[in-house]
């Protein structure tokens, strides 16, 4: 079955809500303009979940551009939500700079992994080579499904990591730890290779699709203080960081997606320096609070978050509608928005009712 | 002994191995340099980093350096039949890749004294319970990092009843997603937030 014929068999799908006048996209880029928007969007983060969700293995989503977006956009229309689909998995930069990447097949595998790192050594920093961004690993399937985005008219994104993160892809989180503490300079090399491929990949998407609706979408997970201090992120991650996102931004970029993953409680002042556009989009985890995420980034940036995927998956559907309404209410009080979205991936497994609840939480 | 006490508090890894070689060949008890110096240094880091004045980065070098001496003390402590705290058998569930978390707890282990088998990552139920049968420790540590990957402990745990091994071995759960409530409602016997935790733990059990 083709892609529109999957996506439109006939008769217009309205999910399990009554059709609203906005679309999702609408809702999104009127939110982005500071103009009124009739509820709070929800953003799933829903990958694995969307496959299930209509019969494909997890593994699609990121190995079938096709089926990874007609997978997420049948999700967005089922249950109404207004994340528009991306493919993206932080594990990304492993196999693009010519490491190996485990793509999910197992009954329990729900997210790629590294599991052969490029750089190996110190030795391997020398040698390291920015990967042809139109060529390397996965970004071939990525161009094929932010082309898709762009024929559907829906938001065109493109999902990297943050400079850490990345650099952590590219040598394991314990090399990369390390060189902190005993090898700086060569911790600096690979942040600084990680920045420039950072940019390359947002050029050429920029190239490809322009800035009008296009919205680079940076995870950070590996920055968090439950592995780095804010000392190390101050003196390694944040001029990397920081410097990439002035470049991204004069590209003509209005808006970037920055999910800062985690436990980042200490980072906070940190990150507040790190533009993100106007405004940005920060999307924090359950581990910071709304308040303190408006505090940082509340005059600038649209804040998102954060219901905590264990809750999500695991909990049951009054606490996961409590939650998401007190998040609401929270949330309302951002001055330049805000964005009900979970604290990380929704777990493939989720309870779809559970799921449910949490559209019924933005509607009531 | 002061000197291989802050080398390996401060993560030193150069010259660590020849500081304990230094201080075998003038005479000190390699039992003592463990128990004396190594181990104690080792808790000074994991109170540092329970009480977040150390990270990742800072464990990962002073473990480095912990492990970087154990070798050159191993043949002299086994040489003088000085045993271990304990042994423990420690893995990432079947599916899950991540061995951060794993790793972290065997050098936590290691750093107190403790024997590792370390049976790697995607570990299968029947790996765990041929493992404990084979090498019988005290302990057996299970990591998950991925949500959808916890649910193998509840197997594995479960194997572990049914072959009749628990009575002789503990077990401990960590990763990211689980809690002290899951790890009771699988039958786990501890829930470790951080390694040191899970130390510590297999220090009041192995005692």
């Amino acid at each position: 079955m083709t892609l529109n014929e999957r996506v439109n068999p006939g008769t217009e799908k309205q999910g399990l809500f009554p059709a609203e006048e906005m679309t999702s996209t609408q809702r999104v880029a009127a939110l982005l303009a500071g103009k009124e928007i009739g509820r709070v969007p929800f953003f799933p983060f829903s990958l694995g979940f969307s496959a299930l969700n209509v019969g494909y293995p997890v593994a699609t989503v990121y190995s079938d551009p096709g089926k990874s977006y007609t997978a997420q956009l049948l999700n967005q229309r089922m249950y109404g939500y207004d994340q528009d689909p991306f493919l993206g998995y932080a594990a990304y930069g492993t196999y693009e700079f010519g490491g190996d990447t485990n793509f999910p097949t197992g009954a329990n595998i729900h997210a790629p992994s590294s599991v052969r790192f490029p750089v190996t050594s110190e030795k391997d920093i020398e040698s390291l080579q920015l990967p042809d961004p139109e060529k390397a690993g996965m970004l071939p399937r990525a161009l094929e499904f932010s082309k898709l985005q762009q024929q559907n008219g829906t938001g065109i994104s493109v999902v990297l990591p943050g400079v850490f993160t990345l650099g952590v892809n590219l040598c394991s989180v314990e090399k990369l730890c390390m060189w902190l503490v005993n090898e700086p300079d060569f911790a600096d090399k690979v942040l600084s290779i990680a920045a420039n491929h950072i940019l390359d990949v947002v050029s050429l998407w920029v190239d490809n699709f322009g800035v009008e609706v296009f919205m680079p979408q940076l995870w950070e997970p590996a920055a968090a203080n439950s592995i780095i201090s804010p000392r190390h992120f101050e003196r390694f991650v944040l001029p990397h960081q920081k410097k990439l996102h002035e470049r991204i931004l004069a590209l003509g970029v209005t808006h970037i997606l920055c999910h800062i993953c985690g436990e980042q409680n200490k980072n906070l002042p940190l990150w507040s320096q790190v533009p993100m556009g106007n405004p940005g989009i920060v999307s924090i985890g359950n581990q910071v609070s709304i308040v303190d995420a408006i505090k940082y980034f509340g005059d600038k940036c649209v804040i998102a978050g954060n219901l905590a995927t264990e809750l999500v998956g695991q909990g049951t559907a009054q606490e996961i509608y409590d939650t998401a309404r007190a998040c609401i209410e929270e949330g309302r009080k951002a001055p330049r928005g805000f964005i009900l979205m979970t604290a990380c991936e929704t777990p493939p497994l989720t309870p779809p009712y559970n799921f449910y609840m949490i559209n019924k939480a933005v509607r009531d | 002994m002061e000197k291989l006490r802050e080398m390996i508090i401060n993560g030193t890894n150069k010259g660590i191995a020849d500081e304990v070689a230094k201080l075998l060949d003038q005479g000190s008890d390699a039992g003592s340099i463990l128990n004396n110096v190594m181990i104690p240094a080792m808790d000074e880091v994991g109170d540092l980093f329970q009480k977040g004045d150390y990270f990742l980065p800072e464990l990962l070098v002073s473990a480095r350096a912990m492990q970087n001496a154990l070798e050159v003390l191993k043949p002299r402590l086994v040489q003088q039949g000085i045993k271990g705290a304990g042994k423990a058998v420690v893995g990432t569930v079947k599916g899950d890749l991540h061995d951060i978390g794993k790793n972290l707890l065997a050098m936590s282990l290691e750093g107190a004294g403790f024997e590792v088998i370390d049976l790697g990552t995607d570990v299968s139920t029947e790996q765990f319970v041929g493992a404990i049968k084979e090498h019988k420790p005290n302990l057996v540590g299970m990591s998950a990092l991925l949500s959808t990957t916890m649910y193998a402990m509840k197997d594995v745990v479960e194997a572990i009843d049914k072959a009749g091994l628990h009575a002789g071995v503990k077990i401990m759960v960590g990763g990211a997603p689980l809690n002290d409530d899951y790890a009771k409602k699988i039958g786990a016997d501890f829930y470790g937030a951080d390694c040191i935790s899970g130390r510590d733990y297999a220090r009041s059990v192995s005692g």
